[in-house]
């Protein structure tokens, strides 16, 4: 017993001299490796702190019609879904066999699980969700957060409200007013062309073809009509995975200037891909998430809200999107609406 | 009067309506690939020509030039075509990439006669600068890494070494990655003499080849030298199905898809295949010759001279940096 103890107490005082040595173990110092956040030190939320009550009540003002166009895909088996990625549901209770139901009034009903990956279909990336090493969003040493099941800081629940205004960047317009639109064959109607980099000037042409001024809070969502591939899974899943159409490092550092809260767009990871430096990975992912704390939303139905946008001359509305508090989650599955 | 003028002039400037705010010019440069025959593979690695060029097509992206591209085609009479073809265009720059000296020497004079600068890509085009693999430079850092991992591993124990691969392509690279390889290999285990499986460009049949190998060879440890990746992925089945994982280790040549997968594909190289028999693949980096090229074209069109030769990078791709030269891209 006496042994044991002994050799458990030197056991204890070396792992701490093991953890320090070992090369694989060594905490980043994130102040080096990510910016610090505007709001604070503290900070989880990242930019939907920029809504304000104040936003939200400007952004109201852009509903006029009342029109609400879907920006969601149904999320159902056979979307395009990366890796190990799946998303199932599964019915867990029936009660419509006779001699199931309650009550003398007969009620029955059903439930499911829903047995799915966070990050599938139309969904929105947290500030959990992307890192360099092991720093976060506000220069977060995130190993020190990171259990077997969720998140201890950073997580969905910290998010606030994204009732506020959205703004459709139609990027199929600008190259084709541009005349520099080369399209995908798989495409049944115009789309950028995988590896099409969207720079900050074809973002400004896009904003300017709908006399928008960018405002702080705002939520960019660009339409590459790249989508088109989305809508004909199964069959085109591997064009639409192969690479994307998207927007360059220098764009998302303009969006990041802007003070937008969210990037959204019609495509798998919003940058383009193959990137503009092959060597790099999801670079575009760094400079939002982790830099300046502005979620990603992806794989979002763009086509329609452009078209509605070409059809009324607006390519602004109210955002309907809601997150669930989804403690610790790095991102989750969301619908969305645009309100005009 | 003049006083007044100068102020007016600087406004100008600062408005940037002055020459100082001159757009960068764009070059017109035209890049002639090998082969772009669907499932032709180039060089005796797993690349093919549209891998090459998509590389180009890639790169120019960013980069101010317009790109003009042709396909030789594998044929010399239409690469010469080609070549006529781009200095028809005016470009301002061709970038060869044909395999055969005689073609090149006259697509080298009709550049020099039309002044048209030139790159020769792989191969050597008279006049012109050359960028290409350092086969014996990649070969030997497979060599080292084989005779490492036995020196590590295997001390004091009998070793064996294998080459497979197209053995009889006649191409001098091919010897040249050989010779890095035995090189490469002696600097740690001088004397091994490699026992050599000739796939004849079937890289298929590295594993019927390397199992009757192995099943003549019993009890000793095995450095396997792939020359190309298809290979190795076909020897290592022919050892997981003998058993022999404990006893092999491949060394391979090209880093293609075939070995480094994407995060959605099955990997042989993956940080998370602990104990795998594929050590690692020697990188050529063919999926990304125009990131290396055009920018040496800008130079050359900007008035530097090039070296004569500048060569590709390689180095050892293993689990432990595939990631990094290679980040799959499939993790939204």
């Amino acid at each position: 017993m006496r042994v044991a103890t002994v050799a458990a107490r030197a056991a204890l005082s070396v792992l701490p001299l093991l953890l320090s040595i070992a090369p694989g173990f060594a905490q980043t110092d994130c102040k080096q490796v990510i910016a610090p956040s505007p709001f604070g030190p503290d900070d989880q939320t990242g930019a939907t702190n920029r809504i304000t009550p104040a936003v939200t009540k400007a952004a109201a003002a852009e509903i006029q019609t009342g029109t609400a166009t879907p920006m969601a895909f149904n999320l159902v088996d056979g979307v395009p879904l990366f890796g190990t990625r799946f998303t199932k549901t599964i019915l867990t209770a029936v009660s419509t066999m006779p001699g199931a139901e309650f009550g003398k009034n007969k009620m029955s009903y059903m439930e499911d699980t829903y047995l799915s990956q966070s990050h599938v279909g139309t969904h929105i990336d947290g500030m959990g969700h992307i890192g360099v090493l092991d720093c976060y969003y506000n220069q977060t040493p995130m190993g020190k957060y990171v259990t077997q099941n969720y998140l201890k800081r950073l997580g969905l629940e910290n998010i606030k409200t994204l009732a506020t205004r959205g703004v459709i960047i139609d990027a199929v317009k600008v190259f084709q007013q541009a005349n520099k639109l080369k399209t995908n064959s798989a495409c049944r109607n115009p789309c950028l062309d995988a590896g099409t980099v969207i720079s900050e000037a074809d973002l400004q042409a896009g904003l300017k073809m709908y006399n928008v001024t960018l405002r702080e809070g705002d939520a960019v969502f660009i339409n590459t009509g790249w989508n088109d591939l989305f809508q004909q899974y199964p069959a085109q899943n591997a064009v639409y995975n192969g690479g994307e159409p998207g927007i360059s490092k220098s764009a998302a550092q303009w969006l990041a200037s802007q003070k937008v809260v969210a990037v959204g767009a019609d495509t798998w990871a919003v940058e383009v891909v193959p990137h503009e430096d092959t060597t790099e990975a999801f670079p575009v992912h760094v400079i939002l998430l982790p830099n300046n704390g502005i979620h990603i939303i992806e794989n979002v139905r763009t086509d329609l809200i452009a078209a509605a946008a070409a059809q009324s001359g607006r390519a602004t509305f109210f955002l309907n999107m809601t997150v669930p508090k989804a403690v610790g989650a790095t991102g989750t599955f969301v619908n969305i609406e645009a309100i005009q | 009067m003049v006083l007044r003028r100068r102020p007016l002039l600087a406004g100008l400037l600062a408005c940037g309506l002055g020459p100082a705010r001159a757009e960068t010019r764009r070059f017109r440069i035209a890049f002639a690939n090998l082969d772009e025959t669907p499932g032709v593979t180039v060089e005796g690695l797993g690349f093919t020509g549209p891998d090459v060029r998509r590389s180009f097509e890639l790169a120019a992206r960013t980069l101010p030039v317009e790109m003009l591209y042709f396909d030789n085609a594998g044929d010399p009479a239409r690469a010469i075509a080609n070549a006529e073809a781009a200095i028809a265009q005016h470009v301002d720059l061709l970038i060869e990439y044909n395999a055969d000296a005689d073609a090149n020497a006259l697509i080298g004079r009709r550049l020099t006669e039309s002044r048209t600068p030139a790159i020769g890509l792989v191969h050597p085009l008279s006049g012109a600068p050359l960028y290409g693999p350092d086969n014996r430079g990649a070969g030997r850092i497979a060599g080292r890494a084989l005779g490492a991992f036995a020196q590590e591993n295997w001390p004091n124990e009998q070793v064996l070494s294998v080459l497979i691969g197209d053995l009889a392509d006649a191409g001098s690279a091919i010897a040249e990655r050989i010779d890095g390889i035995s090189s490469g290999v002696h600097e740690t285990l001088p004397g091994l003499q490699f026992a050599s499986l000739d796939t004849g460009g079937q890289s298929v049949r590295a594993d019927a080849l390397l199992t009757k190998f192995l099943q003549r060879q019993r009890g000793e440890r095995i450095l396997i030298a792939t020359l190309d990746d298809l290979s190795a992925v076909y020897a290592k089945n022919a050892i997981e199905m003998n058993r022999r994982q404990s006893d092999c280790i491949i060394v391979s040549q090209g880093l293609d898809r075939n070995i480094h997968g994407g995060a959605s594909e099955k990997k042989e190289i993956d940080p998370n295949n602990r104990g795998g028999v594929v050590l690692g693949s020697v990188a050529y980096y063919m999926d990304r010759y125009g990131y290396d090229v055009l920018p040496l074209a800008l130079r050359m069109l900007h008035g530097e001279i090039l070296p004569p030769r500048t060569f590709t990078r390689h180095t050892l791709v293993t689990g432990a940096n595939v990631f990094r030269e290679y980040p799959p891209f499939d993790m939204n």
